[in-house]
Parts: structure tokens; sequence; C-alpha cells
């Protein structure tokens, strides 16, 4: 199935040399501790805090509307600190999805209106559906599909997922148009 | 509507947020961006040391119960508002060392005591009131009671108000005298 294409006000959003297309309404705390690989869609209202640790992401990842990445801290017996959050290719995080795992694999898809509790690890191609919440420290194994609050395993994916995920972000990458007025 | 917002010194807050009204936030207080807080039905005091992270919203709700002067709604020490958490209230008094976990919301006569946690999202409409150490989460909101008291977010402030103006423009804190009481126990130098 052919996605819609979804169009974009073009002066709204930036475009950088490695195909990275960044909305200008977002909120980018210390740019310079983020890494976005390339052809990574960020839209509006989006905020990535990258001030308080790292934050890297692989290619074709698409942070829609209102989320928030947020790398997690952890209180040790002297101070605390805040980890870097990696995220794999081709990870899909819905609309005002709040991510505070340490790490994202690849292949991942979180649905709208998700929690992802602190330090959670998700592994490669999981699938996490909307409006659920994952406590903190949850780990995700590969090819499993969570859902509820708490969130827990449902079923699992088929194998093809990393194809799918591929697709999935490629097309809508492609799809994903300035106005052409 | 008349803006009147009162930051004590040591409160790290973020220009991007939106205060509307009559606001007093406290002495190590940190506020993120993106941040609303809006008293239209009367004074906000938000304690000191609390922590509220993006997008987060705190409602002082106009009513017709309100008395005339309104009351403040007092928001304790040592509440942590997380991502996107949304609290309105008409009136009242929130207690100390609460948690508001992600996307959570707190209606309007909700009276929340001191050490409570509510969880990740979690809606709470009904009147009630909350006592202290209430835990609720799920989506079925199951309630417990907290065996221990939440854990002090002091390293996490310290932290954040050290690193944040590294990245953030912030608000001057705009209140600089001293309280009466206090300047009367430090004796004053004598030349």
């Amino acid at each position: 199935m052919e996605l819609q294409d979804t169009y974009y006000n073009k002066s709204e959003y930036v475009e950088t040399a490695s195909g990275n297309k960044v909305s200008r309404q977002t909120v980018l705390c210390g740019s310079q501790n983020i890494v976005l690989h390339g052809k990574v869609i960020v839209q509006s209202d989006a905020i990535i805090r990258g001030d308080l640790a790292n934050v890297k992401t692989g290619r074709f990842c698409i942070i829609s509307k209102g989320s928030v990445i947020r790398p997690p801290f952890k209180k040790f017996s002297k101070g605390v600190a805040f980890f870097p959050l990696q995220m794999g290719d081709h990870v899909f995080v819905g609309e005002n999805t709040v991510v505070n795992a340490a790490v994202v694999g690849s292949y991942v898809y979180i649905g709208k209106n998700v929690v992802i509790g602190r330090r959670c690890v998700l592994k490669d191609c999981c699938m996490i559906e909307d409006n659920s919440v994952l406590p903190a420290e949850t780990i995700v194994p590969s090819f499993a599909r969570y859902s509820g609050s708490p969130a827990h395993l449902i079923t699992t994916l088929p194998e093809a997922m990393p194809d799918l995920m591929t697709e999935f972000t490629k097309s809508y990458y492609q799809h994903f148009l300035p106005t052409t007025a | 509507m008349a803006h009147n917002i009162k930051i004590l010194p040591g409160a790290t807050v973020c220009e991007d947020c939106t205060l509307e009204g009559d606001i007093t936030i406290g002495g190590g207080t940190v506020i993120h961006p993106r941040v609303s807080i809006i008293a239209e039905g009367g004074p906000i005091i938000i304690a000191e040391y609390c922590i509220i992270e993006e997008y987060s919203t705190i409602i002082h709700k106009k009513s017709d119960k309100q008395e005339n002067p309104p009351k403040p709604l007092f928001i304790g020490a040592h509440n942590v508002f997380e991502v996107a958490c949304k609290l309105e209230s008409i009136y009242g008094h929130v207690g100390e060392s609460n948690v508001f976990e992600c996307r959570s919301f707190v209606g309007e006569e909700v009276k929340v005591g001191s050490g409570c946690v509510i969880g990740a999202a979690c809606t709470l409409t009904a009147p009630q009131i909350l006592a202290d150490n209430t835990v609720i989460w799920g989506s079925e909101h199951h309630v417990r009671e907290a065996l221990e008291k939440q854990p002090s977010q002091l390293l996490q402030l310290d932290f954040l108000s050290k690193v944040m103006p590294n990245y953030h423009r912030l608000r001057k804190p705009n209140v600089h005298k001293r309280q009466p009481s206090r300047q009367s126990q430090e004796p004053s130098p004598k030349p």
C-alpha cells in the first residue's frame, strides 16, 4: 500500500545537507549534543533535550508532533547523571509521546500518547501500541508487541518487521513533501 | 489580565514558558521550557525545590464557589511535575513531595496530600481527597499506600540548576528583598 503524501509548509521546515527535515517550531535544547544521522524528520512542537545528555538517532527516524525525547537520569550515591539516549535506524515515534528510554533499537514503532519510562531498553524490531505506558527500566525484547498500562507483551511480530519498518519510514520520508504553492 | 510574576532568587525559570496572572515561584524550583502556569482564578504560589518539566500545565481555575478575594493555589515544596502532566484546581493546597508522572491529569476538586504519586497517564476527575502517601497507577487506577516517603530530588535539582543556565535563556529573579523576619535573625554588620 502506498502512503499518502503529507505536505508541509516549506518555510516552516529546515532541510540540512544530510536530508534531515526539522521544523522551526521544535525545541532543540543543546543542539550541539544532538546528532541526527540523516533523513530524519522532526515535526513541530517536538522537544529534544540535548542539554541534559547526548541524543543520537540513526537514519530515517520520524519524531512526530508534540513528542518529547528526553535522556533519562539515574541517581547514584554521589549525585545524579543523565544518560545519553541512543536511537537506531528506522524508528517511528508517534504524536505526544514521551520517550525517557536509555536505548531504542532499530526498526522500532512507538505509537501515539505513549509514555516510555526512565531507562527502558527497547531492543531492535519491537512495537509499542498507542496509549501504552512502559514502566521505568523495562526491557522490551525483539519482535515483541507491547500494549496497555502498565504495558505487557500481547503478541509477537512477524519476521519481516525490519523490512516493514524500513519500507514504512522510507516511504514516509519520500511522501513528506513541501507544498508546491 | 494583570501579570504579576515573582521569581525568588535561586529559581531556574526558562524564558520559553507561559506564565499568566499572579504567580510566585520559590527559590530552588526548576521550570523547564514549554511549561504553562495560568492563574486565571487567583494567585498560584509554588514553594521551593519543585521540578516542573516540559509541557506541564498548572491552572488555577475560575469558579463561582471561590471567595472574594480569591484564595491562592499553594503548591508545596519538593513536588515533581513530569512531562505533559496537567493540574487543574479551583482552590486549595497541594502537599509536599508529590510526583505527578508523565501525562497524568488531576482535575478540579481533587485535594492532593503529601508524598502521593499519580502514575503515568492516570486521570483523576471526581472530587476526592488523596490521603498522604497514596500511589495511583495503571489503566485501572489501582491505589496503594507507599511504604516510604518519596525520595527527594535535591540532587537532580542541583544538576539542573547548574546545567540549564548554559543552554537556556532564563527569566531573572525579580524579588531581592529578604523577608523581614529573616532580617531580624541576622545581625546587621556594624561599621
